[in-house]
């Protein structure tokens, strides 16, 4: 029996969610490391618990596809990718554990990771926000503030920020960038800006 | 199969190390992504040349980590940093199990690429040829981000990693360039590599 169509798409959501899932953990392991932040590092945990339901679900869909002996070796090259993001979820809890345990971080590792950014902030998108209803792309974070998102945590989901996302209020943005853009990205988000913003 | 080189303590700095050790797991999983979007056994080698790097990265950073701890507390706050170690090396582990499943030909089942073709840049291996005009440029004299929207990753030099090099590093005869841009630029600096074109304007 040949794999519908419907079930193929449904394996290549579970496995970009796998994907981006994993990604997003390692972010927000080393930033949580960076600024020695619990929020970040439970946020981290959580994913990890998500990690391991999407991880079953993904399986459960490959091994119902009906494939035939001859497919076999592709279907397990998906199995064993989806492990390989399982892997990945694990390395990122073990960084956020170092936090969660405790474990004052290294000044080391501050300036490992301070190489890439400086600071990490945290902010819910108000209603008057000049971000809502604009995708990534042309909200021009990065431009206006330098600091980009990292992830978007959605009510109790967490995006990763795709071009074409589209920023709604409510939304928690976490960004890493330069300490000076901080104020800018949070005036952004908080829609103080708006004014200034359409004046220019 | 390559033969582990034997491994010795030499005096390093824990911070290099260790940031060219997350540098380096980052790229692996780009790169073994591409591996597998691609099903490319070229992107797969460097995957694992790469983690003989981070392995042996891994090792020098632990015995250091050893040499440093006088007392108690010392030992406590440098726990942190062998315990992120290991997970960046875990990373690279994971990087180059992607790797395995290109290079074993286990199959790249189609919706992987349906899953990963999402992605608008590529990555992909150029290798310098002796006539290539690439030749003794510096990094930051090349341009190359703003010319052709392309940036070079990393440098593997023989046995030697460049990761993320410095706008001063000059490009010789035989370097394996890492890439990174859309997938057009991609080709022009393969093409300039090999010697093909001879102008990048």
């Amino acid at each position: 029996m040949a794999i519908t169509e419907e079930h193929f798409k449904k394996i290549v959501d579970k496995l970009v969610s796998l994907k981006d899932t994993s990604e997003i953990m390692i972010d927000l392991a080393y930033s949580s490391l960076l600024l020695n932040s619990r929020a970040l590092a439970e946020e981290v945990e959580a994913l990890e618990n998500h990690m391991d339901d999407l991880h079953t679900d993904f399986e459960l869909l490959v091994l119902s596809s009906g494939f035939t002996p001859e497919e076999s070796k592709d279907f397990l090259g998906l199995i064993r990718l989806g492990v390989v993001t399982e892997e990945i979820a694990d390395a990122a809890m073990e960084i956020a554990d170092v936090v969660l345990r405790g474990l004052e971080p290294h000044p080391i590792l501050r300036l490992v990771i301070e190489e890439a950014e400086e600071t990490v902030t945290k902010i819910t998108v108000s209603e008057s926000s000049s971000l809502v209803g604009k995708k990534i792309r042309e909200a021009q974070i990065q431009e206006e503030t330098g600091m980009w998102v990292l992830v978007i945590r959605r009510g109790n989901w967490w995006l990763r920020p795709r071009p074409d996302t589209v920023i709604k209020a409510g939304d928690t943005l976490i960004a890493a960038g330069y300490a000076e853009g901080e104020a800018d990205f949070e005036t952004l988000a908080s829609g103080d800006s708006k004014t200034t913003e359409e004046d220019e | 199969m390559a033969e582990s080189g034997k491994i010795e303590y030499r005096p390093i700095s824990v911070r290099e190390a260790l940031t060219e050790m997350k540098d380096a797991s980052e790229i692996m999983i780009d790169l073994a992504y591409s591996a597998a979007l691609f099903n490319s056994h070229e992107l797969a080698e460097e995957v694992l040349e790469l983690e003989k790097r981070v392995d042996y990265l891994a090792y020098m950073i632990d015995m250091s980590t050893m040499l440093a701890a006088r007392d108690a507390e010392d030992a406590q706050h440098l726990t942190a940093v062998t315990t992120v170690a290991a997970a960046t090396n875990k990373i690279s582990d994971a990087a180059a199990d992607i790797a395995a499943i290109v290079l074993k030909e286990i199959g790249i089942h189609p919706i992987v690429r349906k899953a990963f073709e999402q992605v608008e840049e590529r990555l992909a291996r150029a290798i310098v040829k002796p006539n290539s005009i690439l030749v003794n440029k510096k990094l930051g004299d090349l341009e190359l981000a703003a010319k052709i929207g392309v940036d070079i990753i990393a440098i593997r030099r023989r046995q030697k990693w460049l990761i993320d090099p410095s706008e001063k590093e000059r490009v010789v005869e035989g370097d394996v360039l890492i890439v990174r841009g859309a997938p057009h630029g991609v080709d022009e600096l393969k093409a300039l590599a090999e010697g093909k074109i001879k102008e990048l304007e």
